[in-house]
């Protein structure tokens, strides 16, 4: 496989240097999904703190509020301020019901910084029509269901997360497609219990979806270790508004390339079962398909309806298969291309 | 908010406890542990109509409330001397008086048999297991099995995940009441069968299982027929009480078992040999003699073969066993005793 290369045992830091002297020469060292996360942050974190160093000058923007419970114009700090830090200066219930928020019309990320003088509503999940609170909460389930998948299986289990297609609530589950070098795998009713109670646990944790927008080739480096990220990065990048950026998103240890907005915070997940794992067939192997459904926090349903949902969740998904181009540009190859 | 509510509707609020209510005489009813609890907190779920509307469509597909026999037919026991089929879940709808045919009235007890479904039959080996099974601690343990027999369906949304759970493998609609019969293995039956109250025929005799009415808090007079005191003629102050309540000498103190005031009612009582004299088939009605079943009309009874040697079944009169399978054979609607004045029959017949 083109990705065992030396540098990438380098890069992981999880073997100390006294080890390698001790022994007297280099060996192998399996990849791991935790070194891998922990690398992964390292990375992101010196990101985060570098962008934030950028921004010297505290400029005022005027925010022109509309919504409950009166409309109102606050006065922000230009690219530190978000939504949220808005919501907090308006009402607690405003703070703790919204999903999203639209700034100028367009739905904007809740921990995402305001970079000009807008208009601002904010996106709950009981409003008349909350199209894209719904849309938005399908997305954050997939990408949830990736954390929890990234970080559950067996230390020998390197999990390589492939993609999930678009959230459609019409299949009736969101999804994961993800990779594990396991020819396969029928799990028990515990098994997808425990997945459940992972994601009901990273629900319960809190985490705030932390966006940033990164260069490709930095995503590139973050991501070598996937290879299956690796080819999607120069594409995503290249629709980018820039074309040279990929959007992160960061829930605790687990980072996600997404482009679409998140809700704000992993607590709004409430009721959720992972139903089924199918194996679906691509054209560079066998991925499985993580299925699971869920229902936002504070929306209550009896046990029978929500079993219609489950058994719904159960059948297989029929989101597109990912196409996974591996007679594309080679990793390194993307690399000097996008910095070029 | 319910706490005030509670306060407002009590008579009996102590002065400096607020917060408590005083109802020592409520007979408290607690489930054994294992036993799951069949109804749930509701809350408002804020479901559009079309998704709800979907939900009892759901229902209504999937979960039976009266149907026929759902999996293969299993084999059907013949009756002898010591069968024991099981019984129905009935409910008391009201007193009725009829006439013989020698213009005698009684009265009698009318039992609409709601909905009955066996839920599951338990085999002997695994009733054996149980373990407030006495009949396992005998030499040679009696051949006896079990029947679930639930009766008057209600909706899956109202009833927990946990009720529920005993009914899901079955694909029937959860019940309100559930009972065990025991019975003999050759009177099996698979889930899903029906009762009817053609389970039973005019003629035959019944005991009847019921929860006797609460009368609460009850003196003396009422609770255990003292005959109290005279209204005048100087008695003091004791109109109604039990007055004495113990001996002299050596027996000089209260006897355990001295019958006083306390709470009266709310006791399963079982009243047997009871004939039945009319069954409805299109209602699914019993007329079961006497006016005193034990509870409230409206009230859930248990309905058993009578145990009494004289009103068992004999080879002249056997029961329909394992049960009376409606659904394959036919019936007339009103079956009478042939004792019984029946006044929708011609009474005078002229020979022109």
């Amino acid at each position: 496989m083109a990705l065992q290369t030396s540098g990438r045992r380098i890069l992981l830091g999880l073997v100390s240097q006294s080890c390698h002297h001790v022994r007297g020469k280099f060996h192998k060292q399996a990849l791991t999904n935790a070194g891998v996360q922990k690398k992964r942050m390292d990375l992101f974190s010196k990101e985060a703190e570098r962008q934030a160093a950028l921004v010297t000058d505290v400029e005022k923007i005027e925010v022109q509020y509309q919504g409950q419970p009166e409309d109102c114009t606050l006065i922000m700090n230009k690219n530190i301020s978000t939504p949220y830090n808005c919501a907090q200066h308006i009402t607690q219930m405003i703070m703790d019901r919204s999903v999203l928020a639209e700034v100028d019309g367009q739905v904007w990320d809740m921990h995402r910084p305001l970079e000009d003088n807008c208009s601002l509503r904010f996106l709950h999940f009981k409003q008349s029509d909350p199209y894209y609170a719904n849309k938005a909460f399908w997305r954050s389930a997939s990408v949830m269901l990736g954390a929890v998948l990234e970080s559950t299986f067996k230390d020998n289990i390197y999990v390589e997360l492939c993609s999930y297609p678009s959230p459609n609530v019409r299949t009736g589950s969101f999804v994961y497609d993800v990779d594990l070098k396991i020819p396969t795998w029928t799990p028990t009713k515990e098994e997808l219990r425990t997945l459940s109670g992972e994601m009901v646990k990273l629900a319960m944790a809190g985490h705030r979806f932390q966006r940033l927008e990164v260069d490709a080739s930095l995503a590139l480096k973050m991501f070598e270790d996937n290879h299956y990220k690796t080819l999607q990065i120069p594409h995503i990048a290249a629709q980018s508004s820039t074309g040279n950026t990929v959007v992160l998103y960061q829930i605790g240890n687990f980072l996600e390339i997404s482009r679409g907005p998140m809700i704000a915070n992993t607590n709004f997940l409430g009721k959720v079962s992972v139903m089924a794992v199918h194996p679906i067939q691509t054209n560079q192997g066998q991925l499985f398909r993580i299925q699971g459904v869920a229902l936002p926090k504070g929306i209550m349903l009896n046990h029978f309806t929500y079993g219609i949902l489950e058994k719904r969740a159960a059948e297989l998904n029929s989101g597109r298969i990912p196409v996974i181009n591996k007679d594309d540009l080679q990793p390194t190859k993307a690399a000097e291309a996008l910095s070029t | 908010m319910e706490v005030m509510s509670l306060l407002q509707n009590t008579t009996s609020v102590l002065a400096g406890s607020v917060g408590t209510t005083r109802n020592m005489s409520r007979m408290k009813k607690t489930r054994p542990f294992w036993q799951p609890k069949p109804t749930r907190t509701l809350y408002p779920e804020e479901l559009t109509p079309s998704n709800e509307a979907f939900g009892s469509e759901v229902i209504s597909d999937h979960l039976s409330s009266s149907s026929p026999l759902k999996c293969e037919p299993w084999e059907r026991g013949v009756w002898t001397q010591t069968s024991m089929r099981c019984g129905i879940i009935a409910r008391k709808i009201g007193v009725y008086p009829m006439w013989d045919k020698n213009g005698r009235r009684l009265l009698t007890t009318l039992l609409e048999v709601p909905d009955n479904q066996v839920i599951k039959y338990i085999p002997p080996e695994k009733l054996l297991e149980t373990t407030h099974n006495k009949n396992k601690n005998r030499k040679r343990p009696m051949e006896m099995g079990a029947l679930v027999v639930g009766a008057d369906p209600i909706d899956p949304r109202l009833v927990t995940k946990e009720y529920y759970g005993l009914f899901a493998d079955t694909g029937l609609m959860p019940k309100k009441k559930l009972t065990k019969f025991l019975i003999t293995p050759d009177a099996k039956l698979p889930p899903g069968t029906p009762l009817y109250a053609s389970h039973y025929t005019p003629g035959h005799y019944v005991d009847v299982l019921g929860t006797t009415i609460d009368r609460g808090f009850q003196g003396v007079m009422k609770r255990w027929l003292f005959k109290g005191m005279p209204a005048t003629h100087g008695v003091t102050k004791s109109h109604r009480r039990p007055g004495n309540i113990g001996s002299g000498g050596a027996k000089a103190r209260v006897l355990p078992g001295q019958k006083m005031p306390g709470h009266m009612g709310r006791k399963k009582r079982i009243l047997r040999g009871l004939k039945i004299w009319r069954v409805n088939t299109k209602y699914n009605v019993l007329w079961v003699q006497g006016p005193a079943i034990p509870g409230a009309t409206g009230s859930y009874v248990y309905v058993y073969d009578s145990w009494y040697h004289h009103c068992r079944h004999t080879p002249d009169n056997p029961p329909p066993f394992p049960t009376f399978f409606q659904d394959e054979d036919n019936i007339d609607e009103e079956l009478y005793h042939e004792d019984l004045h029946v006044f929708s029959n011609p009474s005078i017949s002229f020979n022109e």
